[in-house]
């Protein structure tokens, strides 16, 4: 068994902690466990970020190819796009880029506004 | 001489070219694939083939092969013409044993390389094989390092192409990686080094066989093929068009053609051809086509790396290597894939004296974390090496944007361009306007009554000053400033003063190209 002294925004919240694998006494771990509750409070603020890098780049998904500003959206959801048709322009390396559908289908998410900022990878319009 | 001994012979060669029998064949046909034999025929120009080794035979007794007819070992070599000039080859039979390689099978194509770097001609490879005769072991795998070592020697001598026109997996790979060119058979060839099922133990991954080493695949995404078609008999037809663009070794110049086509021809279109707003993009291929003896060209790694062309054509009727930035695929960025095509395929062109042309149109490395970390720097490095290490001539148009790292990549006069042409429409900088108005006049547009007027003043002051070719053509990096309209006859003019250019470099084992 160790103890630790944590200090969670200003309050120290005293823990121990029973290494289970190696310890004859198993039962015993149960206890610190409500004394440790409050950790989690400090982690949220760290890991809300996740779910915005989270969109996940599925098949039908157009990426932005590089960092750069939305200058135009030429399509909205319901559109049906054909491979190739402009979807929207992308500001970047000082060129108007066409971005362009990889495939015939219906635009299910427009995911970037005129104006926005995008990284390369983030998810620009998802095709169905 | 006695008769028996002629039908003796005829009799021997009937079952040699008979190949893995009737059963085999069909199965070869059915799979939409041509025997080595049909293949060895397409690619010579009519009754030119001469068969070398065809009555070489295995000498393995293990595992019950010492009952195992091979004919013609299961592969077919020797030489013939194409176009009238002497080409070497060797066509694997996929209906021999599956088309294996063994000890002897392997000393075949030793023979083919080793007399075709004695007498300087290009060797094609028809690849179909199974991979490594297990039953002969080590004798196998010492038969793929003698090829190995074989097509390094010749690299940079002969041309060396191969076509993957069936499987080839594992070791064999290497061969082809090693050759100038790769040509591939959509749906029917395949290339990996481990296959699904290993990579599905070994990592769970599930992939088929055609997304993991297909055709497409090795064009588009991995840069290890250079050409693809969809049958054999086109994929072929393309390596006899390559052949015409190319010298049979590196001491002879690229066959001459008739151009067919006026050296004096004004192209107007090509005044109107940049649009207007420089940022506007626009397809790369219609600059080339228009510059070009008749249109026509042949595009290297066509899928692989669009952000930049590199193209066979001829001018004057003499072949010219292209390289050309495209501003229609991230914005013409030089990025670590676009680096690794250019730099391969400009040594390519100096090994085989074919002059460089490069247009250019680049706003600068492809920016980001990831190129960062995949080594743009290593990559790019590439492309500085391999047109500073170039003797050929080497020809720069600049048609638009020239900027900082990747101006000079594409092949600046400080890089030993011969001859550097611009378009009035030419934007030669360290950086665009935007970037370059920030930095300069910071403290003026901070302090203007209206920074977002003065911003946009002291941006147009800039383009106008420096976004120009006139900066780049006072300091001579530029020869010359060019109506777009006669470029093409400044170019058959400028390849033809070059012809007789001579440029040495110290001699040395040979230089440190970053990898």
């Amino acid at each position: 068994m160790k103890k630790y002294n944590i200090t969670v925004n200003g309050n120290t919240y005293e823990v121990e902690v029973e290494e289970v694998g190696s310890a004859p006494s198993a039962p015993r771990a149960a206890a610190p466990a409500p004394q440790a509750a409050p950790a989690p409070q400090a982690a949220a603020p760290k890991a809300a970020p996740a779910p915005q890098a989270a969109a996940p780049a599925g098949s039908g998904s157009v990426t932005a190819p590089m960092p750069g500003t939305v200058l135009d959206v030429k399509v909205a959801v319901g559109d049906t796009v054909s491979n190739g048709d402009v979807l929207l322009i992308l500001e970047a390396m000082k060129m108007e880029n066409e971005i362009m559908a990889a495939q015939d289908g219906k635009v299910i998410s427009v995911n970037a506004a005129k104006g926005a900022s995008v990284n390369s990878g983030d998810v620009l319009v998802v095709i169905g | 001489m006695p008769v028996n001994k002629l039908e003796d012979l005829r009799k021997r060669k009937e079952k040699i070219f008979a190949g893995g029998g009737e059963k085999r064949i069909k199965s070869q046909h059915d799979k939409g694939k041509l025997t080595a034999r049909e293949r060895i025929a397409l690619l010579f120009d009519e009754g030119t083939f001469v068969e070398l080794d065809a009555f070489v035979t295995h000498r393995t007794t293990n595992f019950g092969m010492g009952e195992v007819e091979a004919p013609a070992e299961g592969v077919i070599t020797g030489y013939g013409q194409v176009d009238g000039r002497v080409v070497f080859a060797y066509a694997q039979d996929f209906t021999v044993i599956g088309g294996s390689l063994g000890e002897m099978h392997a000393n075949k194509i030793v023979k083919v390389l080793d007399n075709a770097l004695k007498v300087g001609a290009p060797v094609v490879g028809l690849n179909d094989s199974g991979g490594a005769r297990i039953q002969e072991a080590v004798d196998a795998l010492s038969g793929y390092g003698k090829i190995f070592f074989r097509n390094t020697i010749a690299s940079g001598v002969i041309p060396q192409i191969t076509a993957i026109m069936g499987p080839c997996a594992g070791g064999a790979v290497y061969s082809p990686a090693i050759t100038d060119f790769v040509f591939m058979v959509d749906k029917t060839s395949q290339m990996f080094i481990t296959g699904p099922q290993v990579i599905e133990t070994v990592t769970g991954e599930k992939v088929t066989a055609e997304e993991l080493g297909g055709a497409m695949t090795h064009n588009r995404t991995s840069g290890v093929a250079h050409f693809m078609s969809p049958t054999d008999e086109e994929t072929i037809q393309e390596i006899r068009r390559l052949l015409d663009y190319l010298p049979s070794n590196n001491m002879e110049d690229p066959p001459q053609f008739d151009p067919g086509d006026d050296i004096n021809r004004l192209v107007e279109e090509l005044d109107n051809i940049i649009p207007d707003n420089s940022n506007k993009p626009y397809d790369m291929h219609d600059i080339i086509r228009h510059l070009v003896d008749q249109g026509e060209f042949m595009e290297y790694q066509q899928y692989f790396a669009p952000n930049i062309l590199t193209v066979f054509a001829r001018i004057n009727g003499s072949t010219v290597g292209i390289v050309a930035n495209q501003p229609k695929v991230l914005a013409g960025t030089l990025d670590v894939n676009a680096s690794d095509k250019a730099g391969r395929f400009i040594r390519t062109c100096d090994a085989f004296n074919i002059p460089l042309l490069n247009i250019v149109d680049v706003p600068g490395f492809l920016p980001g974390v990831t190129q960062e970390y995949d080594g743009i720097i290593r990559h790019g490095a590439k492309m500085l090496y391999a047109y500073s290490e170039a003797t050929v001539p080497k020809v720069t148009l600049i048609v638009r944007k020239a900027y900082g790292g990747a101006y000079l990549a594409m092949c600046s006069k400080d890089l030993g361009a011969d001859l550097v042409l611009a378009w009035p429409t030419a934007e030669i900088a360290v950086m665009g306007p935007q970037g370059a108005a920030n930095i300069i006049f910071r403290k003026e547009i901070t302090e203007a009554d209206d920074p977002v007027e003065m911003r946009k003043k002291k941006i147009d002051d800039y383009t106008a000053e420096f976004a120009t070719p006139y900066k780049a053509a006072e300091r001579g990096f530029v020869d010359d400033v060019i109506e777009p309209s006669t470029t093409r006859q400044r170019l058959v003019d400028a390849f033809n003063l070059l012809e007789s250019k001579r440029e040495e470099r110290p001699s040395k084992k040979h230089g440190n190209i970053p990898l």
